[in-house]
């Protein structure tokens, strides 16, 4: 009962779990790997004051976004934008412009499955989660950015080393 | 899981999201050098851990990041209400 | 029809006959059959040995609530990580929960050699020396058999069940959800309670452990209609999900109940596809609890042996599974429901002996109809004892427990002792217990969730009438019997007397003294009756004695359930790097290191690390070598206050250090104590580029986050984690600059433009870089920065550049000991969180001038500057070639006894190619002041002499190596 325990060595260890670039569908549900874009993490004090740095809208409630800014914090923005797209560094300025765009990267899911297969690790009622909504939260113990574009269709913002193994749980969701 | 009202986000949020931050209203002494060795004790190290009622501290961590006010009674970990950083004491 | 098959009834389907094994024994069933209806029904009434005395056990209850019948049941395997299918082989299963398929194979548990024949009877016999809480008097003497002796034989002996050796090959679902409404228990008060949720709207979820819905009207033909009906009902709703085979296992705060559902179980292997259990995390607006009620055993001698059941469980065995318990069974009740069951086990064709009932005043409509189904009925009597050890071959009876005692032949006796509701849930979520007299049992009170019971679990369902008993009447003193009240624990009355006796007062100490209730049944059979019995050992009435918690889980859950995706690769994020891949690719060997994975050497030909260490170690000194640093925790600290935040944090001057200059910070904690160090550049005026160590890179970034928000919110200055954004090559070595210099742009190079500790910012190899002139190693060196997306690009064009001068990649064990020859501190190894900066030698880190900064007050205390203080010295070993171990401790005489005085430990130890010797850092009390003193570090059979060195610094102390 108490002899040691010989444990076979796994068959696919944590260190082989790879981001796979093709698209991959289950039931319901399409899981994307998009291209690399344009991305800023922006700090000032009001939303009025980093609008003025970037000459961009930026939206006032947390929670808000409006044309690739995401409003995650009463202090805090991220901007999503296309690739190759600078914005100014606020120099001077009670801003923060920082560029993150090699920070992460964003896996889309797409079809009627996004909310279950989402639903699998994240603790938030994605039912209920408004189109136009994104936020800073948690996948067990991956923290994410999701952003919810439209009924079906889901961006989660991750950072780049955590991408693989969330890319995997993501496919392990059981579907039907 | 508990559910804390985040006071910026203005939401139920789920405990995972966030981090517990010790005894609120401790405020950090402006001038350090001015106190004694046992005032400056008990700034660093000496706790209320009251039976019931307690004014602490979460930050939001994996949500909008901000540090913000809690009155949770420790008995039946219920929340009593939230409050933003810098208020006062409710 | 053979065995004890009824010809007909039950919900079973009878044209899918089921093969299956029983301790090797071939039996046969049905589909719709669990395993225990299925060996009833072949004959089989001996299910298991007890946990402590080894008595042969059967059925108690056909529910969750069986404590006896626990198997295991080994669904094979396949696949290389099966082995002897260890790995799909589930103990302390209840046998009414296991739901037959083709080709089960079960086992009891808990024998040997066999169920029948079990040596480990002989603790039956010697139950004397074994009452309650025999452990807390026995097994003590002599100490020394202990170890040797009592616990390998009490391992051996104790335990129910054996665990998998084997990798469970299966995979687990898991997901949270939420609803507006959530039921749990799918009997008629659940179907009804969902029914009425879903006709207001929000989303409903209804939960039942079982693989119907029904619960109690499953053995009752004349609710099957009513059932079906409301359960098809439920499937038309969109917002209505019904979950059966899930069993809600805790309830807990503001509505966050967990569940697990069975998805593959009760299939065959072969027809077994995709996740084996799934985790339900559920978030309720309102929970509605209808988990229905339990049944009560009776306490009375001889109460245990195979073929006295529950009465409930002997009419879900007739109605639901078309089994007769038997062919003469005996009913002893002190509740109305035992003349009901009996009538029911009648009317499916159960040969009913005799109903005996300890009341006088039974309602006379139940007495007369089953003297009208030719049932002989006793009044006012109590059974006495039960003949027969693997079953029951007749019962004993008097009146009132102490009459005259009459025999009556049986080959299976039913109990009806009343009924518990079920309150474990309720509980959980902290809602408050009533006693009630009629039940004699606890109802739930009032809620402290919202949250609502309904139902039979709630005391609203009429069960009838009966008594709440401790035990029955009979006519031995109580500590003469061997009245069972815990059966998974055999725990009998005269245990609980017994504590009573020594002097246990409250159920809290009665509970833990027997255990009894502390099973995995967790007492859903016995609790009641415990507390019924102590109430009359200790003459004060039950509600004086309390009830002790429920916690979770309800029933038993799996490992493998509560893991859900976290298993095998998914078990944790390992996080690597964008260079890892050329690392795996060039043979690298690999450590830990907080989440990440770094190569830790890179041995070639048939290199062991020491050999591997040594070439990387020599080719960074005599040449050049790189090393993947991108674990390294960055911050972009950007505002108009930046430099007068960090200036607050670190000890450190910041105001004055010029843009495009970088400074070693380093970080105490408001205790004083180093927490963290790291080089930082500033850019401009108004941004800096902060590093950490790569363990501490989250928690700096939220220390400062703290002080920035709560105390120093007035400050224009924000904090962004760039730790990933920033792949990091470090270019360490003399020829370090004809190295990059082909593949930078826009930057001078030379020494006189670019001094070291400095940082510029241009292109390398097409993309932006900041490049650092930094060295860890102490020789000329860059940290080359680039986004991390090209990274590996910019690796491969610096190795291939490299080639020419003979660039070596290096690993983290490389650059540990490169830095220890220096004597470069790493926060975390050479400090513990008690160093303060003078402890590591390190005062020159403290900015004189400044007036305050994190931890300074601390330091100024009379302990952080008293003598005695561990401080970090270097240590030489006497034998130049012996390397001392890590953590080793140091003290100054090895003869001296034990336990001996230990001044410190040994931090850093590696063998130093550069030097051709051994060095090693320490922490020694007074380290400063023994320089010189030889000071001895035991290890096992021999100790090491070495000698003190107030420097840390074994090379290049002039540190002219640097400044090229």
């Amino acid at each position: 009962m108490s002899e040691a325990i010989a444990i076979p060595a796994l068959a696919v260890a944590g260190t082989d779990l790879a981001l796979e670039t093709h698209a991959v569908t289950g039931t319901g549900v399409t899981l994307v790997l998009e291209e690399p874009a344009s991305r800023w993490s922006l700090r000032a004090r009001s939303a009025d004051a980093l609008a003025a740095v970037i000459g961009r809208g930026v939206p006032a409630r947390i929670g808000d976004t409006l044309d690739g800014v995401a409003c995650l914090g009463p202090d805090e923005w991220l901007a999503d934008l296309p690739a190759g797209t600078v914005l100014p560094d606020g120099a001077g300025l009670p801003v923060s412009v920082v560029d993150v765009s090699s920070r992460g990267v964003v896996i889309r899911l797409e079809g009627a499955g996004a909310v279950h297969t989402l639903a699998s690790g994240c603790p938030l009622d994605l039912e209920r989660f408004a189109v136009g909504r994104a936020t800073r939260t948690v996948f067990e113990t991956v923290e994410v950015i999701v952003w919810r574009e439209a009924a079906d269709r889901f961006r989660v913002f991750v950072w780049r080393s955590f991408a693989p193994w969330l890319w995997h749980a993501l496919k392990a969701v059981e579907r039907g | 899981m508990l559910l804390i009202h985040c006071p910026y986000c203005e939401e139920d949020r789920p405990e995972v999201e966030f981090v517990y931050g010790g005894e609120a209203h401790i405020a950090r002494p402006l001038d350090p050098a001015s106190l004694s060795d046992q005032d400056w004790e008990h700034y660093l190290y000496i706790r209320r851990n009251p039976r019931g009622r307690h004014h602490e501290r979460w930050r939001h961590t994996h949500g909008c990041g901000r540090f913000f006010n809690a009155v949770r009674d420790t008995v039946s970990d219920r929340f009593e209400q939230t409050y933003k950083a810098g208020e006062e004491r409710r | 029809m053979s065995g004890y098959r009824l010809p007909a009834g039950g919900r079973i389907d009878r044209a899918a006959p089921l093969d299956f094994t029983f301790d090797g024994r071939a039996h046969r069933g049905f589909a719709g059959d669990s395993l225990a209806s299925a060996l009833v029904a072949s004959g089989q009434m001996l299910f298991g040995r007890s946990f402590k005395y080894h008595r042969p056990r059967g059925i108690l209850g056909m529910g969750t609530e069986e404590p006896n019948a626990l198997v295991t049941v080994d669904r094979g395997g396949e696949g290389p990580n099966c082995g002897q299918g260890w790995g799909r082989r589930t103990p302390n299963l209840r046998a009414p929960s296991v739901a037959l398929y083709q080709g089960l194979a079960a086992q009891s548990q808990n024998r040997f050699p066999s169920l029948t024949f079990d040596l480990g009877a002989v603790n039956d016999r010697l139950g004397a020396f074994f009452p309650a809480g025999f452990y807390n008097k026995t097994f003590m003497w002599p100490r020394s058999a202990w170890e040797k002796l009592y616990e390998p034989a009490i391992r051996r002996m104790a335990g129910l069940g054996e665990s998998p050796t084997t990798r469970d090959p299966d995979h687990y679902d898991a997901t949270y959800a939420h609803c507006e409404v959530l039921v749990v228990g799918g009997g008629l008060a659940g179907i009804d309670a969902a029914l009425e949720a879903a006709a207001g709207g929000g989303r409903v979820i209804l939960i039942d452990e079982q693989d119907e819905l029904g619960g109690g009207a499953l053995a009752d033909q004349a609710l099957w209609g009513e059932v079906a009906d409301k359960t098809m009902a439920l499937r038309r709703p969109r917002n209505v999900t019904v979950l059966t085979r899930t069993t809600a296992f805790g309830y807990y705060h503001q509505n966050f109940v967990g569940a697990v559902e069975q998805l593959t179980d009760h299939l065959a292997p072969a027809q077994a596809q995709g996740a084996r259990e799934r985790l339900w995390r559920i978030r309720a607006g309102e929970v509605v609890l209808a988990q229905g009620a339990i049944e009560r055993p009776l306490v009375f001698d001889g109460n245990d042996v195979p073929g006295v059941m529950l009465s409930s469980a002997g009419r879900v065995l007739a109605v639901r599974y078309g089994v007769a318990v038997g062919r003469a069974v005996a009913v002893m009740a002190v509740h109305d429901s035992g003349w009901r069951d009996a009538l029911a086990l009648k009317a499916a064709g159960v040969g009913i002996a005799a109903v005996i009932d300890l009341r006088t005043d039974v309602a006379p409509d139940l007495v007369s109809a089953a003297r009208a189904a030719g049932i002989a009925v006793h009044l006012g009597h109590a059974v006495t004892g039960v003949s027969g050890r693997h079953g029951v071959s007749g019962i004993t009876f008097a009146a009132n427990g102490t009459g005259h005692a009459q025999q009556l032949a049986a080959d299976a006796l039913l109990m009806a002792g009343g009924w518990t509701p079920t309150v474990h849930l309720w509980s959980h979520a902290k809602g408050s217990l009533r006693w009630d007299d009629a039940w004699g049992a606890y109802l739930p009170d009032k809620a402290q969730e919202n949250c609502r019971a309904v139902g039979a679990g709630a005391g609203a369902w009429d069960l009838g009438a009966g008594l709440a008993l401790g035990t029955l009447p009979g006519p031995k003193p109580i500590w003469q019997t061997k009245a069972f009240v815990d059966f998974q624990n055999d725990v009998k009355a005269r245990d609980i007397d017994l504590a009573v006796r020594e002097g246990m007062r409250s159920i809290e100490h009665i509970k833990r003294y027997t255990t009894n209730g502390m099973a995995t049944d967790q007492g859903k059979t016995s609790n009641l009756n415990g507390l019924q019995i102590a109430s009359g050992s200790l003459s004060r009435p039950v509600t004086d004695i309390g009830l002790t918690t429920f916690r979770p889980p309800y029933t038993p859950q799996t490992f493998g359930a509560l893991m859900g995706h976290h298993k095998d690769a998914l078990f944790q994020p390992i996080r690597k790097t964008v260079i890892d891949g050329w690392a795996d690719d060039h043979s690298a060997v690999f450590e830990n290191v907080a989440q990440w994975r770094r190569a830790r050497y890179f041995p070639q030909g048939g290199e062991d690390m020491h050999a591997a260490v040594a070439r990387e170690c020599l080719a960074v000194r005599e040449r050049v070598g790189m090393f993947d640093a991108s674990t390294l925790g960055k911050i972009e600290v950007v505002g108009p206050d930046a430099a007068e935040f960090l200036n607050r944090m670190y000890t450190n001057p910041w105001k004055a250090l010029a843009p495009g200059r970088c400074r070693y910070g380093l970080l105490l904690r408001e205790d004083g104590f180093i927490t963290d160090d790291g080089v930082s550049a500033r850019l401009a005026p108004d941004r800096f580029h902060l590093t950490t160590t790569t363990g501490g890179a989250a928690r700096v970034l939220a220390m400062m986050e703290d002080y920035l928000q709560t105390e120093w919110s007035d400050l224009d200055v924000w904090l962004t984690s760039t730790t990933e954004q920033w792949a990091v090559i470090a270019v360490q070595g003399p020829l370090a600059r004809e190295v990059i210099a082909p593949l930078v742009e826009g930057i001078d190079l030379s020494r006189e433009a670019f001094p070291h500790m400095a940082i510029r910012e241009g292109t390398i190899c097409g993309v932006p870089t900041r490049l650092f002139r930094v060295s860890f190693t102490g020789e000329l060196g860059f940290e080359v920065n680039v986004p991390a997306q090209h990274g590996r690009m910019v690796w491969e064009a610096i190795h291939a550049a490299g080639q020419a001068h003979g660039i070596v990649p290096y690993g983290t064990e490389t650059m540990h000991v490169l830095r220890a020859e220096k004597g470069y501190v790493i926060v975390g190894q050479d400090t513990d969180g008690t160093l303060t900066p003078d402890d590591a030698g390190m005062a020159w880190a403290v900015g004189t001038k400044k007036p305050d900064f994190v931890g300074k007050r601390s330091l100024a205390r009379p302990d952080m500057t008293a003598p005695g203080r561990k401080q970090l010295v270097g240590l030489l070993t006497v034998d130049p070639q012996e390397v001392l171990e890590e953590g080793a401790q140091i003290v100054a005489d090895p003869d001296q006894p034990v336990p001996m005085t230990m001044l410190g430990h040994v931090t850093s130890s590696y063998h130093s190619a550069a030097l051709g010797r051994s060095i090693a850092m320490a922490v020694i009390a007074d380290g400063r002041a023994r320089d010189g003193q030889v000071i001895h570090v035991p290890m096992p059979g021999r100790s090491i002499r070495a000698r003190v060195v107030a420097s840390t610094v074994f090379y290049d102390q002039e540190g002219s190596r640097l400044d090229v």
